[in-house]
């Protein structure tokens, strides 16, 4: 375990059901569930990664997706230095409403935040006619609004890992930027770990 | 919060009563003390047999004293300085608390008719033969034979085992004799035999408030929310009625003419399949469709607020509720594990909705703005919440500030969800007995007058959505109360050891709280302990309003 320790601040957003929590039980615990019950308020859960020279601890924040919890957002997303937003790719709707959580983050959270768009459970594409958001567009609005881009499966674990991995690539190696209280809390005691940050740090880090 | 009258038999005097009647009788400042450790013993039952509970409770307790707030008056600084001189420590507060907790046994259950003394109350006695009760019956009587055989094989044994075994057996003789006499109460209660057509509502909620006899807990919470009128003689007719209406809104809904709400209906589809995951009977094809008709019907007639993710939740207890109303007494927890469709037909089930449609409505109309655009009853809530821990204990208060959890972050899902995420649901079964108990006497009478005028609920919809978004100033529903205390007395229980963690144990711990063992009894314990706040609070509350 390296001793140097970053705290990254993620946030997820996206519309209800697109996989968000399947993504971080994914990340967290390698694992999946059929039925998660909706997430209401909001989730904490965190994880480490190690890099080449650092380790990076994920501090994540798992909204809720129904528009009517839309208030809270701010609160969540107001100092994370990056975000997943998530859309499911056989849902048009979940993709339109991606583009405006893309939009108001760029408006309202910190300036430097570092975003994914997410596609998620391509695992349900057994062929192109399942699909209903075009790889295409995705990959247009990522370059339009300079975020990364990935098309994962939470349900078989495909590319979820390398979402994070990206980001933690991208995040400038600060160990506290003075603007939270994150250094407070860089502490050695990561909560789940299950000696896979060697794993994760070890794939390949696709960026598309 | 309506002061009870303090005039109930000993039988179900629930510490709660017992707190109120000593509290209103006295102005001294021990009797208050004292009378205010009676709420925890309720706890203590448990204690005895569970060594970790009690190391729990004990802490609980010890950060549950108001004293550590120093802004208190004088009674409780006398309650707090009697508790730390009288029970120096722990496991010594706990010995004591469990024998005063055998006294208070004692003292309910003086009036039951034992069968040792073979003396029966006449207006207490159970009938000879009830069918609901019979499982019950024949448990007594083997309990009463065990207890034969058992006074011959004691001559071999010890004097003391044989006392702590007599003591056993006339203690479960006497919890079953108590939920006998309960169950009988709640009988007579429902039904009264006596010519009156008026159920006493009033004794009813402070019956329930201790919790309800499975085979009385549909037809009892559908009187404590209002459904049901308290006149025996109307409630055939407007169950009728009610059904009825919600059936035909339903086959309106579902018809061409109706042309449904795309975004309403795909949320309540998405939620459905994924609501209690863990519970058999929710995978249920049948139960997908029962819940996806009430929902969507609800969500349908209430459109100031809509379905919100969570009343997917709070809909459920009442579902299966309903359903156990359908099996035997013995076999009522298959409910768990049955497709209603194997012991009900399709126009039952459709009772079973109609009355689960009802019944929603009536609760979230306790908690309307919760669910209406901003959910501003639960910022209010959560503010109310972190106010009264600030005052009940302001050191946890401080640690979390210091460490920058805020009370948003753990407890939306609270209120949202009535704590129904955090408990199994038997348990939550048994939290909504009080709950609905709770439930404002105003509103519930309110729309009880309206049903009898014959107004349709449709009158009643178009009243409240053109009264809109309840102003800030508007009155809160005794139920939203009691429910900031119980989130109150749920949270400083894990006091000691949230006061250890930082920012991420302390959110971790309060995501999942180790509540997977709990019981009726530690579930009673938290509802007395919010009771006591409550009532220490009032003035602290009165705000809120």
């Amino acid at each position: 375990m390296n001793s140097n320790v970053t705290s990254i601040k993620l946030v997820l957003l996206g519309e209800a059901a697109v996989g968000k929590s399947s993504i971080v039980l994914r990340f967290v615990s390698n694992d999946f569930a059929e039925n998660k019950e909706p997430t209401i308020g909001a989730a904490f859960l965190t994880q480490r990664v190690n890099m080449a020279d650092h380790t990076i601890k994920f501090e994540i924040w798992d909204t809720a997706g129904q528009e009517r919890f839309a208030s809270l957002a701010p609160m969540y997303y107001r100092n994370a230095q990056a975000a997943l937003v998530v859309y499911d790719v056989t849902k048009p709707q979940s993709f339109i409403k991606a583009r405006h959580w893309v939009k108001e983050l760029h408006e309202q959270a910190s300036k430097g935040i570092i975003i994914a768009l997410v596609g998620n459970k391509m695992d349900l594409l057994e062929s192109e006619e399942d699909r209903k958001v075009a790889r295409e567009e995705a990959e247009k609005l990522s370059e339009e609004k300079n975020l990364l881009f990935f098309e994962t499966s939470a349900k078989s674990g495909d590319n979820v890992n390398e979402v994070f991995l990206a980001i933690g690539e991208k995040i400038p190696l600060k160990k506290n930027d003075g603007s939270n209280n994150d250094g407070l809390r860089t502490t050695e005691d990561g909560r789940i770990d299950l000696n896979r940050s060697d794993d994760v740090a070890n794939s390949s880090g696709c960026a598309c | 919060m309506v002061i009870r009258s303090s005039s109930s038999t000993r039988i179900d005097q629930s510490p709660r009563e017992m707190f109120q009647r000593s509290n209103s009788s006295s102005s001294s400042p021990p009797k208050v003390g004292g009378s205010l450790l009676k709420p925890w013993k309720k706890s203590s039952e448990s204690l005895s047999d569970s060594k970790k509970h009690s190391t729990k409770g004990s802490s609980s307790t010890h950060h549950m004293s108001p004293l550590r707030n120093e802004s208190h008056n004088g009674s409780k600084t006398h309650l707090h300085h009697n508790h730390i001189t009288h029970h120096p420590t722990k496991d010594k507060y706990f010995k004591d608390l469990d024998e005063d907790w055998s006294a208070v046994i004692d003292d309910y259950n003086m009036p039951i008719p034992m069968i040792s003394n073979g003396g029966v109350e006449t207006t207490l006695r159970p009938p000879a033969v009830i069918h609901d009760e019979s499982a019950f019956e024949s448990q007594r009587s083997s309990m009463e034979s065990y207890r034969g055989t058992g006074s011959n094989l004691n001559r071999t044994i010890s004097n003391d085992l044989k006392l702590k075994y007599q003591i056993e057996v006339e203690k479960d003789v006497q919890e079953l004799n108590s939920l006998m006499v309960r169950i009988d109460r709640f009988k007579n209660l429902t039904r009264p035999k006596d010519g009156t057509t008026q159920v006493n509502l009033t004794e009813i909620r402070k019956l329930a408030w201790n919790g309800i006899p499975m085979v009385h807990r549909p037809v009892v919470w559908k009187l404590l929310i209002g459904y049901l009128p308290s006149n025996l003689k109307r409630q055939d007719q407007v169950l009728k009625r009610k059904r009825l209406e919600f059936k035909q809104g339903v086959d309106h809904i579902f018809s061409d003419n109706h042309e449904k709400d795309v975004t309403t209906w795909h949320q309540i589809e998405i939620d459905i399949p994924r609501t209690n995951p863990h519970i058999p009977l929710y995978q249920f094809q049948s139960v997908h469709d029962s819940l996806k008709r009430i929902l969507y019907f609800w969500a349908i007639r209430h459109p100031t607020s809509g379905y919100v993710q969570g009343i997917n939740d709070l809909v459920t207890p009442f579902f299966q509720v309903f359903l156990s109303e359908y099996l035997s007494p013995s076999t009522k927890d298959d409910v768990y594990t049955l497709d209603p469709l194997t012991y009900l037909t399709a126009e039952q089930l459709s009772d079973v909705e109609a009355d689960c449609f009802w019944c929603l409505s009536k609760l979230l109309e306790q908690i309307t703005d919760y669910f209406i655009h901003g959910q501003p009853g639960i910022l209010k809530q959560v503010k109310n919440l972190s106010q009264l821990v600030k005052r009940i204990d302001s050191d946890l208060f401080s640690h979390f500030d210091s460490e920058h959890v805020e009370f948003l972050q753990f407890s939306v899902r609270w209120m949202n969800c009535l704590l129904m995420r955090e408990f199994h649901m038997s348990m939550v079964i048994r939290m909504w007995d009080t709950y609905l108990s709770e439930t404002s006497l105003e509103t519930s009478i309110g729309s009880e007058d309206l049903m009898s005028e014959g107004s349709t609920s449709l009158d009643r919809k178009s009243r409240s959505s053109a009264s809109g978004p309840p102003s800030s100033d508007s009155r809160q529903t005794t139920l939203s109360e009691f429910h900031v205390f119980v989130c109150a007395a749920f949270l400083v229980k894990w006091s000691d050891e949230l006061m250890k963690m930082d920012f991420q144990g302390i959110i971790t711990f309060l995501q999942n709280p180790p509540t997977k063992s709990w019981k009726e009894s530690d579930i009673e314990m938290l509802l007395s302990e919010a009771y006591v706040w409550q009532s220490l609070y009032k003035d602290a509350t009165s705000h809120w309003r």
